[in-house]
């Protein structure tokens, strides 16, 4: 479970200090599949780095499973992104001259897995991104975008998170294929039992999650809550 | 995929950059190492050149050159005031012979003229004896040319004779017979006795004798075979070494038996000074001058030309060995630069590999590996730069540097410095000996040198490893 206990982060740029995240607090249950909704600018990638421990809130606390991340020092935050964490970004932030395959172990290589326990992993996981088979060992960069969306989202899964945190994941897709990604991020919530927290400003796509929150002047709220939609179900 | 593996992925991920990173360092490395080379043989020639010149002093007779000329003979009470000079650890009194050989008496008229005394350290004031041995070496042209010519020069500056110089008769170089106060040869070096035994006490008269291992071969003769010098029958008691052919056609006896022999008791022709340690040598020098008299005795360090050769030497030395940090440093910079470089240029990448939960040492691992790849390249073909250049870089560097000490090299006691080897042809002075030195490219000083240019490239490669733990995770949003 992830409780968000009104976090601020506030920057200053010149002699004006603004506030994207000014006192925001929700909880999510596991296993939810989630999205938070806004304007460019609204602060929705940067209350995501917080809750991803990219970045260190100006107040409050982020407590997953009973953990405050607050009192952490950087190498425990380094140990929360590696193990507990998924990130999945707008421009996929796949390392560029690694195979997918390479780049889905890299987080089991950053955990010490064995090699051979994480290669077998990571042909799984690409397989449960349906990844084509004889692309797993193509450079990514050779790969499409939805392609690499698919690595990216293998890779989050990496090491069993409890949270994948997704910053628009099909921003940078076309419609169809940004589809396909949100039906595949929701039925591995369903399937892994892992918390899911979608960040886009694509109303459709927010309208097939479970929770929907929209941030506005540092605040967040969230829209009435309706059953859940299932991938192709 | 390893920490190593992808290193090496992302050292080749710009192949032409790359290229051109390993083509700059392989000329700095390849300079660093050339340097090292040179430095190395250089290093290597000094301290040859340094035990050769050693701390031996030999005082002679004042104005005796060979075996002609000079006032009063030394004498053994002598060598008690050599002795309390400061510094000084040892004094031998040497008393040498002329050996002539049966032939060569028979066929002299003056029984001086076949003498070639080595200049400068040769042994002094001889007095002319007969002996039944046959010299080891000919003389070959320049001999044959100084005995015509009766110079008693350097062995390299005679003349021509004009008239009987065909007519001479064939010419062996003499044999030196010198009676030595203790078991070392004329330059105050230990006599490496190859088979027999020494002459025990060297202060008595006794008619053992040690004979040098050509001499021996010449005349057939071994341990505890005879010979006869003037008459009395010497016994071989051992067979010495001298490491060259010049100092192997030789004879020695105890210091008094061959003062009987020339019927001059407490006679030297020279003393051997042995000094304490090579920074004392020049002040002892001066001090033995004073003790022994101006008048009296000259002191001669014989090869005092050495040392012109050995400061030219040092400051190629120095020079190589700056240009070698330089190079060295030069290389370490580039290294730093590059790496610098690549970081900034990876910022969102690192950026990425922190969200995904690398830790900054693996991430400056990964770094510093790819710098040493990169090094490891540049290494190679660096080697191969300084295999194909430290010999001409050596020499360039040592015949800039010793044009100077090349025309120093003719001192008042002439030019060879073969130290009282007798005529032992003419070498061409120090100038010769730095030409000598030569830089070859050896494997453990290249193996050294790339260890030492891998040591750089670490350090230049940790500061912006190092900077790659100051990125922060949150940079992999940049631009979103
Ligand atoms: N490091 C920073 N320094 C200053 N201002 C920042 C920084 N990061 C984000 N901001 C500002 O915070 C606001 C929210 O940005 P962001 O969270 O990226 O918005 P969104 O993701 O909703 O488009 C923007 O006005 C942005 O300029
Ligand atoms: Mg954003």
């Amino acid at each position: 479970m992830i409780e968000v206990k009104d976090l601020v982060r506030q920057f200053k740029s010149g002699d004006r200090t603004i506030k994207p995240v000014n006192g925001v607090s929700f909880e999510l249950e596991k296993g939810t599949l989630a999205s938070i909704v806004g304007k460019s600018g609204s602060g929705k990638s940067t209350l995501l780095s917080l809750l991803g421990a990219l970045d260190k809130p100006t107040s409050g606390d982020v407590v997953v499973d009973g953990v405050s991340l607050a009192g952490l020092p950087a190498s425990k935050l380094t140990e929360y992104r590696r193990r507990d964490i998924g990130f999945v970004f707008q421009q996929f932030n796949l390392i560029p001259n690694l195979s997918a395959v390479d780049n889905v172990m890299l987080p089991m290589e950053f955990a010490g897995m064995r090699k051979a326990a994480r290669l077998e992993r990571a042909r799984s996981l690409l397989e449960q991104v349906q990844l084509d088979p004889e692309k797993q060992s193509r450079r990514v960069n050779k790969l499409s975008g939805g392609e690499q969306q698919r690595v990216a989202i293998a890779r989050a899964l990496a090491n069993e998170p409890k949270l994948i945190l997704a910053d628009e994941p099909t921003g940078n897709l076309d419609e169809q294929t940004g589809e396909h990604i949100i039906e595949l991020l929701s039925s591995l919530s369903r399937d892994h039992n892992t918390t899911i927290l979608v960040v886009t400003h694509d109303r459709s796509l927010a309208q097939k999650t479970e929770r929907r929150f929209r941030l506005q002047q540092g605040k967040l709220s969230e829209e009435t809550v309706r059953p859940r939609v299932g991938a192709g179900a | 995929m390893s920490v190593l593996a992808r290193s090496v992925g992302n050292a080749f991920r710009n192949k032409i950059r790359t290229a051109a990173v390993v083509a700059v360092l392989a000329v700095a490395i390849g300079l660093a190492l050339a340097m090292l080379v040179a430095n190395q043989a250089v290093v290597g020639k000094v301290q040859e050149l340094n035990a050769s010149v050693g701390t031996v002093l030999t005082v002679n007779p004042a104005g005796a050159q060979g075996f002609d000329g000079g006032g009063e003979p030394l004498t053994t009470a002598q060598t008690a005031t050599a002795a309390a000079v400061p510094n000084v650890v040892s004094v031998v009194g040497m008393k040498a012979l002329r050996l002539q050989t049966e032939t060569a008496a028979s066929s002299s008229t003056t029984g001086t003229t076949t003498q070639q005394a080595g200049p400068g350290g040769g042994p002094g004031g001889g007095t002319s004896v007969v002996t039944n041995l046959q010299a080891a070496i000919d003389a070959g042209t320049l001999g044959n040319r100084n005995n015509t010519s009766g110079s008693t020069g350097t062995g390299s500056t005679g003349t021509t004779g004009t008239g009987n110089a065909g007519t001479a008769p064939a010419f062996s170089l003499p044999i030196t017979a010198t009676g030595i106060g203790a078991e070392v040869d004329t330059a105050g070096k230990a006599l490496n006795i190859t088979s027999g035994t020494g002459l025990g006490d060297y202060t008595v008269a006794s008619t053992k004798a040690l004979i040098g291992t050509t001499l021996a071969e010449k005349n057939s003769l071994k341990a505890g075979s005879t010979f006869t010098i003037a008459g009395t029958t010497f016994t071989v008691a051992g067979i010495f070494d001298a490491g060259t052919t010049f100092g192997n056609n030789a004879v020695y006896t105890t210091l008094a038996e061959a003062q009987a022999l020339a019927a001059t008791p407490g006679e030297l022709s020279s003393m051997v000074v042995t000094v304490n340690s090579m920074e004392n040598v020049d002040a002892a020098k001066t001090a033995l001058q004073a003790a022994l008299g101006s008048g009296k005795a000259d002191v001669t360090q014989g090869q005092r030309n050495l040392q012109t050769a050995v400061s030219s030497l040092d400051s190629v030395k120095n020079i190589s060995l700056v240009a070698f940090i330089a190079a060295l440093g030069t290389a370490g910079l580039i290294i730093l630069l590059i790496m610098v470089m690549l970081v900034r240029e990876r910022r969102r990448e690192i950026g990425v590999l922190k969200a995904i939960g690398a830790r900054n040492r693996t991430i400056g691992v990964q770094f510093v590996l790819e710098a040493l790849v990169l090094v490891a390249l540049g290494s190679v073909v660096g080697a191969a730069i300084a295999s194909f250049a430290s010999g001409g870089i050596a020499s360039a560097l040592i015949s800039s540097n010793s044009t100077t000490a090349a025309t120093n090299q003719r001192g008042p006691g002439g030019g060879g410095f073969g130290g009282g080897l007798g005529g032992g042809g003419p070498f061409g002075g120090a100038s010769q000996l730095l030409t000598s030195v030569t830089a070859s490219a050896s494997p453990g000083v290249i193996a050294a040198g790339v260890v030492a240019v891998f040591g750089v490239a670490v350090v230049g490669a940790l500061v912006p490893a190092l900077l790659t733990a100051r990125i922060r995770p949150i940079e992999v949003l940049r631009g979103e």
